[in-house]
């Protein structure tokens, strides 16, 4: 345990970065998929394709192949990322095509009468969307969401690949430098004890995301699992 | 920025070496991943003392770290106390465990949605517990949770492109090295997404073969 004692400041400095990209790519994501998502339900239907092709193309390419294509090619076209940049790119464009997901089917959980009962009522669209469909479809729409940073925090162990010096990456760098200075190699030790911060940080957030399904989902009767089919598994 | 087809065209045998190693391992990965959830379930299910409880921490275990760690935690990590293996069999060996604690679940849920009277006629009829979960669970529980166990598999030669991490010689990664000394990454990334588009619909097709074979008895 010395190895990890020795080189605490370097692992507390790994931690903060991954919890930074986490924390930077869920604010992205949640801000494109509630733009998105709510455009979604719009009733132009070109609209709705275009985000489903959106949200459909970026679910079927790997993951790892988003973060590398936005890394390699972006830059060819003019735009210079930074491997944090690149990162939190590369992995919006995935977590907001699952969280689209998420608020569409939040919003389309909202039972129709309810819908038309507001504009009979002579509420305005997005005064529906504010008062009466909002309170319910959040209930909805958080579980899952906070299932998706569970996800998003396993996805940035690819900052490693791309030079961001994030935990997985600290990880390498330690076992390196350990390595080099007594000709042994720590990794089992190391690779073993990342393992285990992740795992406590996950199923921390993936507890926290059943309990907010069972406290939320507890007031109201009907309760779809939101989930995307695939999304629960995507890294 | 011009698409240049010609140097497609010229690095096509190296992207299709590439694929063969991507399908070799997602197969291999596919089938070992779906014998650990078969007994995986089967422990859960009948509450097997001991290994009921490891299998549900193994599941809990691989659901919340990131299949990076995972990967290079067996191949960086085993050979440090003494267990080393080669990429590709790193490779399908995470590939294996990670897709195998989804299938657990998946084929759990899927057992779970079976009547209990069907149990019992077969009691009735005498069958002893395995034959019925070899002739009766089984069957229907597979019908069941066929789109999930797809999904599953689906990630899997998703997530196969991990393995580029380690070095293995598969699509991501020969599209990542030609990058590196030919710079042309419109044409390689517009390549590999178009193969691993691909090798999903081929997957889908597959397992609809399968839908369809499965749901013969129940044709009238």
């Amino acid at each position: 345990m010395d190895i990890i004692l020795d080189n605490w400041p370097l692992i507390q400095k790994g931690l903060g970065m991954t919890l930074g990209l986490a924390v930077v790519t869920l604010l992205f994501s949640t801000l494109v998929s509630l733009i998105l998502g709510v455009m979604a339900t719009l009733h132009s239907r070109m609209l709705r394709w275009s985000i489903h092709g959106y949200v459909e193309f970026f679910r079927a390419i790997p993951l790892i192949v988003n973060v590398f294509f936005v890394y390699f090619v972006l830059p060819t076209l003019g735009l210079d990322l930074s491997p944090f940049a690149a990162v939190v790119f590369g992995l919006t464009l995935w977590g907001s095509a699952n969280g689209i997901e998420i608020v569409r089917a939040g919003i389309e959980a909202v039972p129709a009468h309810q819908w038309r009962s507001a504009w009979a009522l002579g509420m305005r669209q997005w005064e529906v969307y504010w008062h009466i469909v909002a309170p319910q479809a959040i209930r909805l729409i958080v579980p899952p969401f906070t299932g998706l940073l569970t996800l998003l925090v396993q996805a940035t162990s690819l900052g490693a690949l791309v030079g961001v010096t994030e935990f997985l990456k600290v990880g390498q760098i330690i076992i390196e430098r350990s390595a080099v200075m007594n000709g042994v190699s720590p990794a089992f030790l190391v690779y073993g004890f990342v393992l285990a911060v992740y795992f406590i940080i996950c199923s921390a957030l993936s507890w926290l995301s059943r309990y907010l399904e069972r406290r939320l989902g507890r007031k109201s009767n009907r309760k779809p699992s939101l989930v995307p089919s695939g999304m629960r598994e995507a890294v | 920025m011009d698409f240049d087809a010609a140097y497609l065209a010229q690095q096509w045998p190296a992207l299709m070496g590439g694929l063969w190693v991507t399908c070799q391992v997602t197969l291999l990965s596919i089938v070992l991943s779906l014998l650990i959830g078969l007994f995986g379930a089967a422990f859960r299910l009948f509450s097997v003392p001991i290994l009921s409880q490891l299998t549900f921490g193994y599941v809990e275990l691989v659901r919340n770290t990131p299949i990076l760690v995972q990967l290079f935690f067996i191949f960086y990590g085993l050979p440090a106390i003494g267990l080393g293996i080669s990429q590709f069999w790193s490779g399908v060996l995470c590939l294996s465990l990670w897709a195998g604690a989804y299938q657990v679940e998946n084929i759990r849920g899927g057992l779970l949605t079976i009547e209990k009277g069907l149990k019992e006629a077969a009691f009735s009829l005498s069958l002893s517990l395995r034959q019925y979960f070899r002739l009766v669970a089984l069957p229907l529980a597979i019908r069941t949770s066929l789109p999930s166990m797809l999904n599953t598999s689906i990630s899997l030669l998703k997530n196969s492109s991990y393995l580029q991490a380690i070095g293995l010689a598969e699509m991501t990664f020969i599209a990542v090295d030609r990058i590196a000394t030919d710079f042309r990454a419109v044409e390689m990334f517009t390549a590999i997404g178009a193969l691993y588009l691909a090798l999903v619909i081929v997957l889908s097709l597959m397992t609809s073969i399968v839908e369809h074979k499965l749901r013969k008895p129940f044709r009238v």
